[in-house]
Parts: structure tokens; C-alpha cells; sequence
């Protein structure tokens, strides 16, 4: 039997019918049609699903859309506004942390939880909280280094 | 990756998860944070006809320090206690033990409750809780009672819980005094990893510069369940600490532990590390009595 769930992505609110063994990851990408959500292991080990769920990072393939229900949820889409791109994806962009792309939402919204609480977070902070998002190209390093760059030009919004 | 279907409940309060548990029993499974949950029912280990969630019941979320006890709610995640001020400064062995479960991500998920009702013998969170001799509360619909940690595990994924009761939170009495607590974890990789090996360790000191006058020692990984170190801690009572003292202890956890091959290490290294690791958390515990 479905269940009528309101949540609130990207500051936009949704009302939905889903069924109980959908997942959050499921509805974002099959129902409400942001796929920019990545499923990759589909059981919490790779975090390409990642997106922020009332201020916390978490795997969204874990996470059942009805528990969703009256939450706040920030996906990748959400992250540029009509400014353009958030200052960590320019960062993404420059330092070519970006090899095939998969692991990228995971990994700038990983970032940018560490970012807003520690904005001034060093390499070792940084490794940590991506410790979760795996990158398959193996392309750390300049992450790492794209991260960095962002704290070097002070708080991010 | 899909989940097989299933009815879902959601109570908001701790009596009405009461009635649908014991009225569904076996039927249901209970979900706090899923990250084993969901999982093993992708994996459709488990196919349970409904899934009841504790996530509305907000009163499984606190964590509340009243009378020389803590009480930590069933839903508390490991980022919560990893970083619960009451926790880091009074029972930096938990804070550790949280801080190293999962990943981050799972980390804003997974619940105290979860790590305990799942019962693996590899788990980050009972060794910790044990060397502070720590009470689950287990609440069904006709009673409430209160188990010792040290007891709870039967074996792999098996407790002495029955099926209609509810793990609703642990309590702790604060240690006080010259104490100290750590918890080490071995893996081959930092995060995402199942401890080949983990060691908690609390030590209660007469004084900074006094002899030993209570001593905890909880194996993981190398047992069926989560297990006291008996004999390590008899060695250390009454003692004063030293390096040699604690080798000692080293030596007799590594007879305590009951470790088996499996892919990720032998019985012979496990118990070799289970001297290693006794003997560094407890130095660790010692350094942190001593500067308390």
C-alpha cells in the first residue's frame, strides 16, 4: 500500500505517493527525477547515493522514502543557484578532480558538510570525511587538493 | 537492488511499538537506522512481512545524564555519541569505539541499538559499552527488564532478546574517580572495515600514582561473541601499573580469546594481536587516568 509523504528537496517541497520498500535514493531518482544521485553498491559501502537529510550526510540507498517523510533533503541539483556553480564544484572543475563523474555528487556533498562546520578543515579532516565516498579512478589526490582549494578562499555559504 | 515488499508501522510512541511487536512478533523486524537492516533484506537474508520503525519515537533520542547514570536512547546515532560532549570527556572509550564504526555516512545512521541487537562478534560499539559494565533496557508490552551487556550475546546475530521485546536504551553508571578507557580497533583499511581484532580497556586506579582497584578487558572479533578477558583482568587487580604488568595482562587476554581462521586473518595472528592491543589500550587507559 502506498503512503502519502511530504519532504522537501532542494528547498522545493513534494507531496508523493511511494511504496514502503522504495528507497530514498529510488524516489529522488525514479519518482521526483534528480538523478544526479548516483546507486552504485546499493547497500551503504560506496556513497555515491549520498545527500545531505536534515544537515547530516548519509547514504540515501539505506534510507527508506517513507522515513523521509517531513525531512529536508539537499541533493547535488541543489547546490548551484543562479550565481552559478557552488564554489567546491568551480573547484571540482579546475583542479580535474572530476575523472568519470560517479563518485562526484557523493564526494562535493561530503565536502561540503565538512566545509560548513570546519571551514578552515586540513588534509587529514578532509580524507576523513570522504572516507565513505569511494572513487573507482582512484583520482584522491585531486580531490583532496580541489577541497583544499576551497578552504584557502575562506567560509563557504 | 530492489526490497521486497513488506507493511510498514510506524508507532510514536514506545507503548504502541509495544502492541504492534507483540502482536506481530516473529512477523516484524524492527528498523532504527537500517544500515544492517535494509541491507540484509536487499540481500534478502531477511524477508520479514512488516518493518516497524522507531524513528518517530523521540523519546529513543536523547542522551540524558541524571543521578551518576547515563541513559543512551535505542536511536542515538554513532556520530551522536562520537560526539556527545558527556561522552568524549567520561567515557572516551565509547567515543573511540563510535568514531570508527562504518563510515561517516553510516556514522549519521546507524544507532547504538542497532550495533547491539545485530550481535556480531566484530562489532565497534559492545566491547566499549562492556568495560563500563553498561544495562540494555529491554521493554515488551507486559514488562520491562534490564540485562547486563556482559550476558546479552548468545552468538553470531543471536541475543537473549525475544521477539517482542524492544531494546530501548542502555544505562550507565558514570565511573568516578582515577579512571581511564580506550578502545583500539585493527583493520586493514581505516574506514568501512570489519575489526580483524578490537580491544577495549578500562582501568580504576587508587589514586594517580596507586595500585589497580577494578579492571576491565572486552575482546571483539575473536570469539563468537564479544568477550570478557577474564584471566587479563584478575592479573591486573591489586597491581601496580607497568609495562611488564600490562605485557602480562597481554599474555593472559590472548588465552582468554577464542579466535578462528576466516579470510581476513588467522586464529594464530588474531591472538598473537590480542597480546599487542591489550597491552597498548591499556596504556592508553593509563595515560588518560592519569591526566583526568
Amino acid at each position: 500500500m502506498k503512503k502519502l509523504i511530504r519532504l522537501t528537496i532542494n528547498d522545493q517541497d513534494y507531496e508523493i505517493a511511494v511504496k514502503p520498500n522504495q528507497t530514498l535514493a529510488d524516489v529522488i531518482r525514479e519518482d521526483i527525477g534528480l538523478t544526479g544521485t548516483k546507486k552504485g553498491c546499493e547497500v551503504g559501502e560506496c556513497g555515491t547515493c549520498t545527500v545531505i537529510l536534515d544537515g547530516k550526510p548519509v547514504n540515501s540507498c539505506l534510507v527508506l522514502a517513507v522515513q523521509a517523510d517531513g525531512k529536508h533533503i539537499l541533493t547535488i541539483e541543489g547546490l548551484d543557484t543562479d550565481k552559478g556553480l557552488h564554489p567546491i564544484q568551480k573547484a571540482f572543475v579546475e583542479k580535474g578532480a572530476i575523472q568519470c563523474g560517479f563518485c562526484t555528487s557523493g564526494m562535493i556533498l561530503s565536502a561540503k558538510s565538512l566545509l560548513d562546520r570546519h571551514p578552515d578543515a586540513d588534509e587529514h579532516e578532509i580524507r576523513a570525511a570522504i572516507s565513505g565516498n569511494l572513487c573507482r579512478c582512484t583520482g584522491y589526490q585531486k580531490i583532496v587538493e580541489a577541497i583544499a582549494s576551497v578552504k584557502d578562499r575562506g567560509p563557504v555559504s | 537492488m530492489r526490497l521486497p515488499g513488506f507493511e510498514f508501522h510506524e508507532p510514536t510512541s514506545v507503548a504502541s511499538a509495544c502492541e504492534v511487536m507483540g502482536r506481530l512478533r516473529e512477523k516484524a523486524r524492527l528498523l532504527a537506522g537500517g544500515t544492517d537492516l535494509i541491507v540484509n533484506m536487499k540481500k534478502k537474508v531477511i524477508r520479514p512481512d512488516h518493518v516497524v520503525s522507531l524513528g518517530r519515537i523521540d523519546i529513543l533520542k536523547g542522551i540524558i545524564e541524571e543521578n551518576g547514570h547515563l541513559t543512551i536512547g535505542a536511536c542515538v546515532t554513532a556520530a551522536e555519541l562520537a560526539g556527545a560532549e558527556v561522552i568524549r570527556e567520561s567515557l572516551a572509550a565509547l567515543a573511540d569505539g563510535a568514531a570508527v564504526l562504518g563510515s561517516p555516512l553510516i556514522r549519521n545512521l546507524a544507532t547504538v541499538a542497532g550495533n547491539l541487537v545485530s550481535a556480531r562478534p566484530a562489532a565497534d560499539l559492545p566491547p566499549p559499552l562492556m568495560v563500563y559494565d553498561a544495562q540494555t533496557v529491554l521493554i515488551k508490552a507486559t514488562g520491562e527488564r534490564s540485562v547486563d551487556l556482559n550476558g546479552f550475546f548468545l552468538g553470531p546475530g543471536k541475543t537473549l532478546m525475544e521477539p517482542d521485546e524492544i531494546l530501548t536504551g542502555i544505562t550507565i553508571e558514570m565511573p568516578k574517580g582515577c579512571y581511564g578507557d580506550s578502545y583500539i580497533k585493527l583493520g586493514v583499511r581505516q574506514t568501512l572495515e570489519i575489526s580483524l581484532v578490537n580491544v577495549a580497556a578500562f582501568i580504576q586506579l587508587n589514586g594517580a600514582e596507586g595500585s589497580i582497584t577494578k579492571a576491565r578487558i572486552v575482546l571483539g572479533a575473536v570469539g563468537p561473541t564479544p568477550l570478557r578477558a577474564i584471566s587479563a583482568e584478575e592479573a591486573l587487580m591489586g597491581q601496580s601499573p607497568s609495562d611488564a604488568l600490562f605485557a602480562r595482562a597481554g599474555e593472559a587476554a590472548a588465552g582468554d580469546a577464542k579466535p578462528i581462521d576466516d579470510f581476513r586473518g588467522s586464529a594464530e595472528y588474531r591472538r598473537d594481536m590480542v597480546a599487542v592491543l591489550t597491552k597498548r589500550a591499556l596504556n592508553a587507559a593509563l595515560d588518560r587516568a592519569r591526566s583526568r
